[in-house]
């Protein structure tokens, strides 16, 4: 018995080995598996509402609306343990990668049973609340899962081989050198090298993170102000505006990780806190539907 | 005395080499440029920027030699005299110049107290890099979030519950629970809707039908006669056997404390403003659907036939009829039935648009509504609702014609007094005894006489005979009038007396509603446009007044159908019609449930905004009389009223 076990592990860890070497990702995860589970189900859900004909009229009322309610609430349950799976990491059965990828379609299949749960009526309630709460949910998941897909090679193709902290030693030492280089310049040529140099590289709120655009950046400030000034060396000063240039290209590169990096995690900044509002909000509305039975 | 430049470098191991350099010189300056004796090479430095000076070697004097001051004690100032055995620390950009006294000696230390630009400082790389460190946590985001909404959604609407637990009527405004309707209320409860508790009484529990007989006092009984009269057994019976997941789901419904039969059951609520939705087909169906054989099966006596769809399956209607003359109601079996109603009637010649009658309707036209010949509605008046017809009567509705004037006294006509076969014979054998027959001119009458003295001995003695036997003719008169040929003869069965003066006729009965289970409305719009031959169809042939003119099945169907459109044959224009349409449950004497589309017109004219006009009537009249133009904009609907609702 033991030895079966033991086989059909290696099996699967052979499988996973397949996987890797294929470099197979969540979303083609055995051959779309869960996606081809999801939109069977969808499609059984979209056929029988319309081939059963509840009474009065559809809604979450129904015997058919409660299968679906009970169908998508602990679905909802089930999906939310994605937060505390993905911290307890295992290869062979329901790996991350599966669980991922079952967490991304059975997640999109929420939208037909939500929406059938309701038999399309909507209101300012605590019921529509849920749904709108749900479906800003998967949107935003479903945003996740895009930009999952799309940007980590415009991230890639930005770094250039670097590591993010090597993008930040390469504008220390650029600052360094503009610290060493702008001695000899005169003090209303120094003031703006110095507000450059007192520039936070990371500074600029959310908006700024997600734009990429900092209109008040010091660096082209000062690149600016001291390619018209004239009142220091010339030889002194074009040292400096050539090292200033050279660290607005480290700092745009930077800014662009930054940026990249703030759309692939602003999505979990809506997915998650929403979960726990939709969970909140799940809750009062089953407990209000047993409540005024 | 001297100045003694200090600095203290550290080493990796954190070790602190100090290395102590004199300075030549009683004055000492100090900046960014490399002739300066303290050399600082700091970008917020100035190329000049301080002397320091010392007159009596204890005293020092540090004075600012361009614009840019330096911290001095927290302020910036531009020269400051420090006592080097008290010791001082100045700040200059980034470099702090620390003076103290060593013996005879002063010694400046300067150090880089700050970094050299922001980006060395140290950064924390999973914060800094990440959106972790502009954005609050989610875990916080998903705490407050949560935390509201369960507040807001759940804490709230049952403060509210519970805050109003023993209360009769909620005040009017918003009540946290409002958020958990699930629907608005229909528009007969739409008064109810921020008062949850007038129907969810207990929490957990199911709304209960004591919760609606709370204000249904009275005008609904709880089930129909048929359904309360039965025995339970029989009800149980009726009911077609549970399926599968019928049996789940009542096994639910027990599990989740929600017992069938409640009136919620067919009257649903939160279906969306407007009339409540009628109940389903189904709810009847159920049971009615081959309910004849369960019910035989069980050994139980049915008494109506199987229904299930009005397209498909209804049984043929069974109006109440007089099976002979003078016979109690009953329910008529069979096609074709007939209905003694004890009047002679016949149709045929009455609407034909020629002959006798189409003639005398003709010449009547500008004193009566006739046309060039009778219609239907010159004789069948509607109730005052419209939905049925009155019952014909004769004065108002054949004395037109069928006149019984019998004589004119002073230019008024007397007629014989219908429905008194005893009060006529009264009346003609007063007439006869009262009046001398009519005089011949001859003898000073009104009448022209021929020229000459033509038998005036006979006109004498015809006359005088005449007044002699007058009364004794009262008797031909009354049986003339009750004899084949008379006024009373022609539409009533008359049963001659055996002797004396006993006339007697027979009783008209006219059914006030043949249909009694089910409900049809002569002035609903949909009725009221299309003649009355399109269902009366037998009227135009009609001979006897026997012959039942009431419709069968067969005109319904040519627009109505069942509730989910089924049909036996095409319909052109297909009229969906649930049970609840024609029959009610209730048996309360209302009207059923009307078609979809016609409550939606009525609803508008109930729901929709007064015109302007109405306000601006008010706003001439005063408030005073308010409630007197309050309902000028409901005048549509009183109109329909009249029409029958």
């Amino acid at each position: 018995m033991a030895s079966l076990f033991q086989r059909r592990r290696s099996k699967a860890t052979q499988t996973e080995r397949v996987r890797e070497r294929r470099h197979e990702g969540f979303l083609r995860y055995a051959n779309f598996r869960w996606a081809k589970i999801s939109g069977g189900l969808c499609l059984l859900i979209i056929v029988s509402y319309a081939l059963i004909d509840v009474t009065p009229r559809p809604s979450g009322g129904t015997w058919y609306g409660y299968t679906l309610g009970t169908i998508g609430a602990l679905l909802i349950l089930w999906l939310t343990a994605l937060g505390y799976r993905k911290r307890k990491m295992t290869s062979d059965y329901w790996s991350l990668k599966a669980w991922t990828s079952a967490h991304v379609y059975l997640g999109l299949s929420l939208i037909v049973i939500g929406t059938w749960h309701t038999g399309f009526q909507l209101g300012w309630n605590v019921h529509t609340l849920a749904w709108v709460l749900m479906m800003l949910v998967i949107l935003s998941g479903l945003y996740g899962v895009t930009v999952y897909a799309t940007l980590p090679a415009a991230l890639s193709n930005n770094r250039d081989e670097m590591t993010q902290m090597q993008m930040l030693e390469a504008i220390r030492a650029f600052d360094r050198q503009l610290h060493a280089a702008a001695q000899p310049l005169t003090p209303e040529d120094t003031a703006p090298v110095l507000a450059a140099l007192d520039e936070d590289p990371f500074a600029g709120g959310i908006m700024a993170r997600l734009s990429g655009r900092y209109p008040r950046c010091a660096t082209a400030a000062a690149l600016g102000a001291l390619r018209v000034s004239r009142s220091s060396g010339a030889e002194a000063r074009e040292k400096v505006v050539g090292l200033l240039s050279q660290k607005e290209a480290a700092l745009a590169r930077l800014r662009q990780h930054l940026r990249i990096r703030a759309l692939l995690e602003v999505w979990l900044y809506v997915h998650v806190p929403l979960t726990f509002a939709l969970i909140a909000a799940l809750s009062a509305h089953i407990i209000s539907v047993f409540f005024y039975w | 005395m001297s100045f003694i430049l200090r600095r203290i470098s550290t080493t990796k191991t954190g070790k602190q080499i100090i290395r102590d350099q004199a300075l030549p010189g009683d004055t000492i300056t100090l900046g960014r440029d490399a002739g300066n004796i303290i050399h600082i090479a700091d970008l917020a430095v100035n190329p000049q920027h301080a002397a320091i000076t010392s007159a009596d070697g204890r005293h020092v004097r540090v004075a600012a030699s361009e614009g840019l001051g330096f911290d001095f004690n927290g302020r910036t100032v531009d020269a400051a005299d420090i006592d080097s055995a008290a010791g001082a620390e100045l700040r200059f950009g980034g470099h702090r110049l620390t003076i103290a006294r060593e013996g005879d000696d002063i010694i400046l230390l300067v150090e880089r107290i700050d970094e050299l630009s922001q980006s060395s400082k140290d950064v924390d790389e999973a914060k800094a890099f990440s959106l972790a460190g502009v954005m609050p946590g989610k875990r916080m985001g998903a705490w407050t979030f949560g935390i509201i909404v369960l507040l807001a959604f759940l804490i709230g609407p049952i403060w509210a519950w519970h805050s109003f637990r023993n209360v009769d009527e909620r005040p009017q405004g918003y009540h946290a629970d409002m958020a958990w309707s699930s629907g608005p209320l229909s528009s007969a409860h739409a008064n109810l809707k921020g008062d949850c508790q007038a129907c969810h009484v207990e929490p957990f529990v199911a709304v209960t039908d004591k919760a609606c007989v709370g204000c249904h006092t009275g005008e609904h009984k709880a089930m129909s006669m048929a359904h309360a009269n039965a025995p339970t057994a029989m009800l149980l019976a009726a009911r077609h056997p549970p399926g599968v997941g019928e049996r789940i789901l009542a096994g639910f419904a027990k599990t989740f404390n929600r017992p069938q039969g409640r009136c919620v059951d067919c009257h649903t609520e939160h279906e969306g403003a407007g009339p409540m939705p009628a109940t389903p087909q189904k709810f009847c169906a159920d049971c009615h659907d081959g309910m004849k054989a369960r019910l035989i099966d069980a050994g139980f006596k049915p008494t109506v036939a199987d229904a299930a769809d009005f397209g498909t399956l209804h049984p043929e209607f069974r109006p109440w009829v007089h099976a002979a003359p003078g016979a109690k109601p009953i329910r008529a079996l069979g096609k074709a039935p007939l209905d003694y109603n004890g009047l002679k009637f016949p149709h045929d010649i009455h609407l034909s648009a020629t002959g006798g009658v189409a003639r005398m309707a003709a010449s009547f036209r500008g004193r009566y509504d006739f046309g060039n010949k009778l219609e239907c509605e010159n004789c069948h008046r509607p109730e005052s609702d419209g939905v049925r017809m009155k019952p014909v009567e004769m004065e108002r509705d054949c004395a037109m014609c069928h006149s019984l004037a019998f004589e004119t006294v002073g230019g008024v006509t007397r007629t014989l007094r219908h429905g008194e076969p005893d009060q006529v014979v009264a009346d003609l054998f007063a007439y006869y005894r009262s009046t001398p027959p009519t005089r011949p001119l001859q003898l000073g009458g009104m009448e022209r006489r021929r020229p000459g003295a033509y038998a005036e001995g006979q006109v004498y003695n015809i006359y005088f005979r005449e007044v002699a036997v007058r009364p004794n003719r009262a008797e031909d008169a009354v049986r003339a009038v009750f004899s084949k040929g008379g006024a009373c003869y022609d539409c009533h069965t008359i049963f001659a007396p055996a002797s004396g003066n006993r006339w007697r006729v027979q009783k008209v009965v006219q059914s006030p509603r043949f249909l009694s289970k089910g409900w049809f409305d002569h002035a609903d719009p949909g009725h009221a446009k299309v003649e009355c031959a399109t269902c009366h169809t037998e009227a135009p042939q009609s001979k006897r007044s026997e012959q039942l003119l009431v419709p069968g099945l067969a005109p319904c169907r040519t627009c109505h159908v069942g509730e989910n459109g089924a049909t036996i044959a095409k319909v052109k224009e297909p009229t969906r019609s649930s049970c609840a349409m024609c029959h009610e449950y209730h048996s309360d004497g209302g009207k059923p449930w009307m078609p979809e589309r016609e409550r939606k017109k009525k609803v508008a004219m109930v729901t929709d905004r007064p015109p302007r006009e109405v306000y601006a009537v008010t706003a001439i009249t005063g408030p005073a009389r308010r409630h007197l133009y309050d309902v000028t904009w409901r005048t549509p609907v009183l109109g329909f009223a009249r029409q029958g609702g």
